[in-house]
């Protein structure tokens, strides 16, 4: 429904953004909370599926940011392939499937103690910088054509590269991966 | 339907596309190669088992192929620099200069590699495209200024070399250094990732000279200070520089010996030259936060790593907490580049060249003698000096070198980083260059103690059957002495005197 309004070109009223808003703090609960579950469950299949409702929230933000690209990107890469890959993972090696006692590590805390000061550090610093920022008013969602065009002429090299890399990748996997 | 008829407008606002100006001859270096490698990629799919034994030299000669147009854009000497895509690529001497140590380096590791590959029953053809892929990686990085292409490039480099830490399957030695090697660089190129997006969100351009412009313009904010932070960790992670060094003694160790001189080299100059790019041209105005992490890395790196070196018994062990001590000495013209970042860039350049040409060299003198001896034991090199006297005397050339003795090219490259150091003229400055100049004596110990293994001690099991070394070591070995002598004795004519090549690498 946003885009459909952003699309429109029409600046957001005081209702659109109360909306986004709205949309935005139940988005950001969801994720804290299945992120939060994600590293506590004891079983690792679950601690995936998880993953996967962090990663939909992501996905739901940057359609709010009006960034389609990255958002369409998010669930074709994040949600698509990383997920089939990780869970595939999981029930193709022999790891357990279901809960495990022994999953927490013995240093769970210092690691703990580690993740709070990270996020007491970060936390200040991007509050301090952007706390005060708001949206642009008539803010446009970010149309996939300007990208391609960017990507096919400023990016050209790296996305050639890329390519590279892909084929390269392909190549050594499939060495390392066969049987012999 | 309602959406798709309001996106309707939108979609029909889609501005032309326009084709950018490329400057060919500027990406000729690249694309030569990217055509060579697809080519012979090609000629082993449809070759397969019949034209394996040549992919070594047909790799070497895309090697070579690929500095004809390094060296027609070095003499067109006017038409530098070569701005491309409005700065995010750029051709001039330093970039060049770098691309030639890349290239040749590369030739030099596939010299190494012919006779180990194909005795050893690996998939050789396929190690050959990887190394390919990994240096093309390694020449756009010369020339990348802007974030995404640097991060690109130090993927297309580092992945590869992941794989091909792995190469010798059957050995769990080899599989643990893959995954090692593969776990931390991961996790480095998220760190590194998260810095480069800070920067960008505080920059708002991906461009080093944007990022450059647009801090000097405001105040350093802490979230421009956490960018800098993380995207020097992630880099100190490819330069395998302390405290983020434990991946590359093991990694060394387990990988096939030719990829270890390929990672100890090559992936280790690309890592600094991305660093070096980054630091020079996108934090000018940041050195308060920057030179003092520069300063702690620089220390630590060269200290620990020449202390453990000093316990090892393996030599594939000591040269890789060697190539970390040498990673110190390298990172230390950074801890004062806003005094003298010309002289800093140069006397990095004039290191990595240098220490590539002498590392390669013992790691060729390492795989000959491996084949011999069948171990990696600083003790089975006992006795070689009345075996294989030219192979002893060529080591003993680059463990001169890389103590620092003249007229060998490690001491030029040594006296280029005091220089710099001492030109500084701080009290910091002229501490780190106290401490280089004892880690200095500290490295000679055992370095020296090799040379006295192979010169005086008996040969362990007084087998003394001269070892065959095959043509292609045979050269690489050639390559890497002369280069070590005559950098070093070119630099006894330049002392006092190098600034028309810190002039040239510096000019914009």
């Amino acid at each position: 429904m946003i885009v459909a309004l952003l699309a429109q070109g029409t600046p957001l009223t005081e209702t659109g953004l109360w909306i986004a808003n709205t949309f935005f703090y139940l988005i950001a609960f969801v994720a804290v909370g299945a992120a939060l579950k994600m590293v506590t469950t004891s079983n690792v299949v679950h601690a995936a599926l998880y993953l996967l409702v962090v990663l939909s929230a992501v996905a739901a933000t940057y359609v709010i940011l009006g960034a389609e690209f990255a958002a369409v990107t998010q669930v074709l890469v994040y949600l698509g392939a990383v997920m089939v890959l990780l869970l595939f993972g999981v029930m193709l090696t022999r790891a357990k499937i279901g809960a495990e006692d022994d999953l927490d590590h013995e240093q769970r805390w210092i690691g703990g103690l580690v993740a709070v000061g990270m996020l007491a550090v970060m936390g200040y610093s991007l509050l301090e910088a952007y706390g005060s920022t708001q949206l642009p008013a008539d803010m446009q969602p970010q149309r996939v054509g300007p990208i391609s065009d960017e990507i096919f002429s400023t990016y050209i090299v790296p996305f050639e590269a890329l390519s590279v890399l892909l084929l390269a990748a392909l190549i050594g996997a499939v060495v390392v991966a066969r049987r012999d | 339907m309602s959406i798709l008829a309001s996106l309707a407008p939108a979609i029909a606002q889609t501005t032309e596309f326009v084709r950018p100006a490329i400057d060919w001859h500027a990406f000729a270096p690249e694309l030569v190669l990217l055509a060579w490698g697809a080519l012979v990629t090609v000629i082993d799919l449809i070759g397969g088992e019949r034209t394996r034994r040549f992919m070594p030299s047909l790799t070497g000669i895309g090697f070579l192929l690929a500095m004809i147009p390094v060296l027609t854009l070095w003499s067109q000497n006017d038409d530098l620099p070569r701005v491309l895509f409005d700065g995010a690529y750029m051709v001039d001497h330093y970039s060049l200069v770098l691309k030639g140590i890349f290239l040749v380096s590369a030739y030099v590791i596939v010299l190494l590699s012919s006779n180990y590959m194909a005795e050893g029953d690996y998939y050789d053809a396929e190690y050959y495209q990887l190394i390919a892929a990994s240096v093309l990686g390694m020449l756009v990085m010369t020339s990348a200024r802007d974030l995404i292409s640097i991060f690109i490039a130090l993927e297309l480099m580092s992945i590869p070399a992941y794989l091909m830490a792995a190469w010798r399957k059957s050995d769990l030695k080899s599989n643990e250094a893959g995954l090692k090697y593969m776990l931390m660089g991961v996790f480095a190129s998220g760190i590194l990732l998260y810095g480069m997006s800070l920067l960008y969100g505080a920059a708002a351009d991906t461009r080093l000279v944007e990022i450059a412009d647009a801090i000097d313009t405001g105040e350093t904010t802490p979230i421009f200070t956490l960018g800098v932070l993380f995207t020097i960790i992630g880099f100190a992670f490819k330069v395998s520089a302390v405290p983020f060094h434990t991946w590359a003694p093991d990694t060394y160790e387990g990988a096939p010996t030719p990829l270890t001189a390929f990672l100890a080299v090559a992936s280790k100059a690309g890592g600094f030259v991305a660093l070096v790019s980054v630091v020079l041209f996108a934090f000018p105005h940041q050195w308060e936060i920057a030179e003092p992490v520069m300063w702690i890395l620089s220390a630590l790196t060269m200290t620990v790593g020449n202390l453990i070196a000093l316990r090892q018994t393996n030599i594939v062990r000591m040269l890789a907490y060697s190539g970390i001590a040498q990673a110190g000495y390298m990172l230390a013209p950074l801890a004062v580049y806003s005094k003298v970042p010309d002289l800093a860039q140069s006397s990095i350049v004039t290191y990595l060249l240098i220490y590539a040409a002498m590392n390669l060299g013992a790691f060729a003198v390492v795989i000959i003698a491996a084949r011999k001896t069948r171990s990696g034991d600083i003790e089975s090199y006992g006795g070689m000096f009345r075996y294989a006297p030219g192979i002893t005397v060529a080591m003993t050339v680059f463990l001169f070198s890389l103590t620092g003795i003249p007229p060998m090219g490690g001491w030029f490259a040594k006296f280029q980083i005091f220089n710099a150091l001492l030109s500084a003229e701080t009290t910091a400055a002229t501490v780190l260059a106290i401490i280089a100049a004892v880690n200095s004596v500290i490295a000679a110990y055992y370095y020296l103690a090799i040379a006295k293994q192979m010169w005086f001690l008996p040969a362990p099991d007084g087998d003394h059957s001269p070892i065959v070394v095959p043509p292609a070591l045979m050269a690489a070995v050639a390559i890497t002495v002369i280069v070590t002598i005559a950098t070093g004795s070119v630099g006894v004519g330049l002392v006092g005197d190098a600034t028309d090549f810190v002039e040239l690498l510096a000019s914009p």
